[in-house]
């Protein structure tokens, strides 16, 4: 009977999504207890909200976190940074400011190997007498630079910085730039803020269940397998020889915040200086070689070094020293990345560290009197290895 | 294209909605034409080999069918060679022709007569064993007067190359199919939730269990690898379930596939390591391969009607063979040889100890736990790559039982893959049912079918690996 069949459906589909709500719950629970994600309760608690940045790490968190790769121990200061705790400037101390985003916080490895505390060690290991050099990690996951300048004037400041140097990461610094780009403006248009507020909502909710988290990873692996996407993946689209409207007007926000946090950093009293960081695949042939025929049949010829020439070229006229870190990290032997993400490994932030010094020592950063600004430099210069 | 791919999905979704809107003969020359189509996107060029051995068994099986070649004990028996001597030779240069080669090489220089080395780049036609087996097996039944010949060659042109087997089996038989495929077919509701259920299942074994254990068993069996004893013990127990979740899964998306369109295929895979001694685990593993060895080649050699000796002889070489079956290599050699020996072995033993005793529990747990160690050291065999890797494995199992601090974590991995498996298994098992879970109550049966799902969907491995068995 039509009836009773309906209502022998209705019950299947009420079954079949209670079944499929309990055993999410359940999936969800034993991924959580399992770990080795970025959604996993424990990663997910080293974040606030914030009403002008939009998150940044909670002061005095401190967790675990385990991957297959790596089991790293996380620990947020009062001030909300990744580092020790920060006391007002001794005399004889020179401070270094380091912002960026996953590439500087670097949860894959303990504090200790980080750049930032590397580059501390080398620095201090040759310091002249009663001058004490602090390098403190300001990185915070997910910020481009608009987030960087807003990190900036309302946490990083307070540090006393001598130096301010903002890593930039080429990949995706124009697209979190170009999407960042209404906090530098004030307002958004209420519809375009409306869709945003929505997108922003899922993309939270998404990131708070490790379960969703997976299924859009399959979700992406199938549409780039089916070749379904029009478009490459976004940070991708920086590599194209032909980038689209959204990485060149990224760019132009890029380089509009990072010319105020300049001129912040040098109203008090701090130099300024950038270091570009390639993407893995800048010093991986092979990983480029599978990039480059995933991307070129749907959307044409990309270039291996695109995003580092245009962030090249955009700085440039800032007029504040530059380092790029693609020569060093390619001179380097293999393992300077770890194999499931796109972070360094602790070789990989040993690399970087001799680079930075060597930048620093080139640039005459470490001067004093910090209060006078460098001569400008022309371009960006390239570090030795 | 295979069946875990996006493109296998589209190519099956079009395949099955405009097989739905046809009738009966034009489903059969619309399955025809999409099975060369999928043969075509793995190489055009071998549909000529695959129409070849068609056309030939075909051609051989009417021939059988006159009058007059029936009426000469003869003539019947030249069809017949030439039909088996031409797909024979197909088969064994495809395969075979660069082993053989390599091996004669190998036995010149040995004593020291350099002949040189021939340069034979032969591409091996993806599914040439499992087809030409079809074939074979066609003709020789056709020959025995045991199926009379196929008048459709559209029919049979589809028996010999329909895609949901062609690759990767099963082998199937023309008694089973071929009225499958002459009738008009239903397909009923259950069709449907058999077919999803076997399709998922499969799925589930080939890309949640076989392709996560992969990488482990390749680090181990990597030349390189300084494999301990417990290292090569779990590689080997990964190994086991890595195989039969890649075969046996592509065989329930082979039978599920089918049974979407109507056409039921024969079980493959019946808890081959769930048996108690080597005859049970052949008739439970790969039952289609083995099964047609018996009744193609163990059978005319003699089987076991004249005496023990010729038994035995008569396993060994079927055993053999059917290891060169799946490659051309000594270690296959080798691993149809331990076969062989093992399944005398285990004759000699019932001979001994007589049959139709009652067996305690005890006891057949105890049969279990050695026939699966047993059937773990063949698939050791099989896996190894050198009969130097053979030694230095087999050496370390029986001298050194550490497990390396990198093997230590993979034992998680493996418990983790297998647990889900075993406990179907075990509940299919213990109802004596493949078919078990789409059975249960509305209740339980979503529970697993939901279970399945976020296994599939959390931890299976979408990267779209190749099957084992297609190199075979």
């Amino acid at each position: 009977m039509p009836g009773s069949s309906w209502r022998l459906a209705v019950r299947r589909l009420l079954v079949a999504a209670l079944v499929l709500g309990g055993e999410f719950a359940a999936f969800e629970a034993f991924l959580r207890w399992q770990g080795g994600s970025e959604a996993a309760p424990a990663f997910q608690q080293l974040f606030m909200p914030d009403d002008a940045i939009g998150y940044r790490l909670r002061p005095g968190q401190s967790v675990v976190f385990t991957t297959r790769e790596f089991s790293t121990p996380i620990a947020i200061n009062a001030e909300g940074v990744r580092d020790l705790e920060i006391p007002s400037k001794p005399a004889g101390e020179r401070r270094i400011v380091v912002l960026g985003d996953s590439l500087v916080l670097a949860v894959q490895v303990p504090r200790e190997q980080t750049f930032c505390a590397r580059l501390q060690d080398r620095l201090n290991a040759a310091a002249p007498a009663g001058v004490r050099y602090r390098v403190i990690n300001a990185g915070v996951q997910g910020y481009g630079p608009v987030e960087e300048l807003l990190f900036y004037r309302r946490v990083a400041s307070r540090f006393e910085a001598d130096v301010v140097l903002v890593v930039t990461f080429v990949a995706n610094d124009a697209v979190e730039a170009y999407d960042a780009a209404w906090r530098l403006d004030g307002a958004r248009h209420p519809t375009v803020a409306a869709r945003d507020e929505t997108e922003r909502t899922v993309r939270r909710w998404t990131r708070r269940s490790m379960v969703l988290q997976v299924a859009r990873q399959r979700i992406e692996q199938l549409r780039d397998r089916a070749g379904a996407t029009a478009a490459p993946s976004r940070p991708v689209a920086s590599y194209l020889v032909a980038p689209p409207a959204f990485i060149t007007d990224g760019i132009g926000v890029a380089t509009r915040a990072l010319r105020t946090l300049v001129t912040d950093a040098r109203a008090a009293g701090a130099r300024p200086a950038i270091a570009l960081m390639p993407a893995r695949f800048q010093v991986d042939p092979a990983e480029y070689e599978r990039l480059r025929s995933a991307t070129e049949p749907i959307a044409g010829p990309i270039r291996l070094d695109a995003a580092t020439e245009r962030f090249t070229a955009a700085v440039a006229p800032l007029g504040v020293p530059t380092v790029d870190l693609l020569p060093a990290l390619r001179q380097a032997p293999h393992g300077q990345f770890f194999a499931e993400t796109v972070h360094l490994t602790a070789a990989g932030h040993e690399t970087v560290a001799a680079a930075l010094e060597a930048f620093l020592r080139r640039e005459h950063l470490l001067d004093l009197p910090a209060a006078t600004p460098p001569s400008p430099s022309p371009a960006a210069t390239a570090a030795g290895p | 294209m295979v069946f875990n791919s996006i493109h296998f999905v589209a190519f099956f979704a079009l395949v099955y909605a405009v097989y739905r809107l046809l009738g009966h003969r034009a489903q059969n020359v619309w399955l025809l034409a999409a099975s060369y189509y999928f043969y075509a996107v793995w190489d055009w060029r071998f549909t000529g080999l695959l129409a070849a051995s068609t056309l030939v068994s075909f051609g051989a099986g009417r021939a059988l069918g006159r009058a007059d070649v029936r009426a000469s004990r003869g003539r019947s028996l030249r069809v017949l060679w030439a039909a088996l001597g031409f797909l024979l030779a197909v088969l064994g240069f495809f395969k075979y022709a660069g082993f053989f080669v390599d091996s004669a090489v190998w036995a010149f220089s040995s004593i020291g007569i350099d002949v040189g080395r021939p340069a034979l780049a032969i591409i091996l036609p993806l599914g040439i064993s499992f087809y030409t087996f079809m074939a074979m097996a066609y003709v020789v039944d056709v020959y025995r007067g045991e199926l009379a010949p196929v008048a459709s060659l559209t029919d049979y042109a589809l028996f010999v190359a329909y895609f949901p087997h062609l690759v990767a089996g099963p082998i199937l038989r023309a008694p089973a199919l071929m009225p499958q495929f002459a009738a008009p077919r239903t397909i009923r509701a259950s069709d449907w939730s058999t077919g999803a259920w076997l399709i998922a299942t499969g799925l589930f074994k080939k890309i949640v269990v076989a392709d996560n254990l992969s990488p482990m068993v390749d680090a181990v069996f990597a030349p390189a690898f300084p494999a301990a004893g417990g290292d090569v013990l779990i590689a080997t127990y990964a190994f086991a379930l890595q195989i039969y979740g890649d075969f046996a899964g592509y065989s329930d998306m082979a039978r599920g596939i089918s049974q979407l369109l109507g056409i039921e295929l024969n079980v493959n895979f019946r808890f081959p390591y769930a048996v108690t001694n080597p005859r049970e685990f052949w008739r439970h593993w790969h039952i289609s391969l083995s099964t047609w060895l018996r009744d193609y080649l163990y059978k005319p050699l003699g089987g076991s009607r004249r005496g023990a000796w010729a038994t035995n002889r008569n396993l060994l070489i079927t055993m053999v063979l059917g290891g060169l079956w799946h490659g051309a290599a000594w270690s296959f050699v080798l691993w149809g040889a331990y076969q062989g020996v093992w399944l005398i072995a285990h004759r000699g033993y019932e001979a001994l100890r007589g049959t139709g005793r009652r067996v305690s529990r005890v006891a057949s747990i105890g049969a279990w736990l050695v026939t699966l160690h047993l059937v773990c050291y063949g698939w050791l065999l099989f896996r190894a790559r050198s009969f130097g890797q053979i030694r230095s494995m087999s050496w370390a199992l029986l001298t050194d039982w550490r497990i390396s601090p990198e093997v230590v974590p993979e034992i998680r991995t493996l418990i983790g893959f297998a647990l889900p498996l075993v406990l179907l298994h075990a509940y299919e098992w213990w109802k004596d049912d493949l078919l078990a879970v789409p059975k249960l109550p509305l209740l339980p049966r979503y529970l697993v079918y939901g279970a399945l799902f976020y296994l599939i969907l959390l931890f299976g491995s979408f990267g779209g690996a190749q099957f084992i068995y297609f190199q075979f």
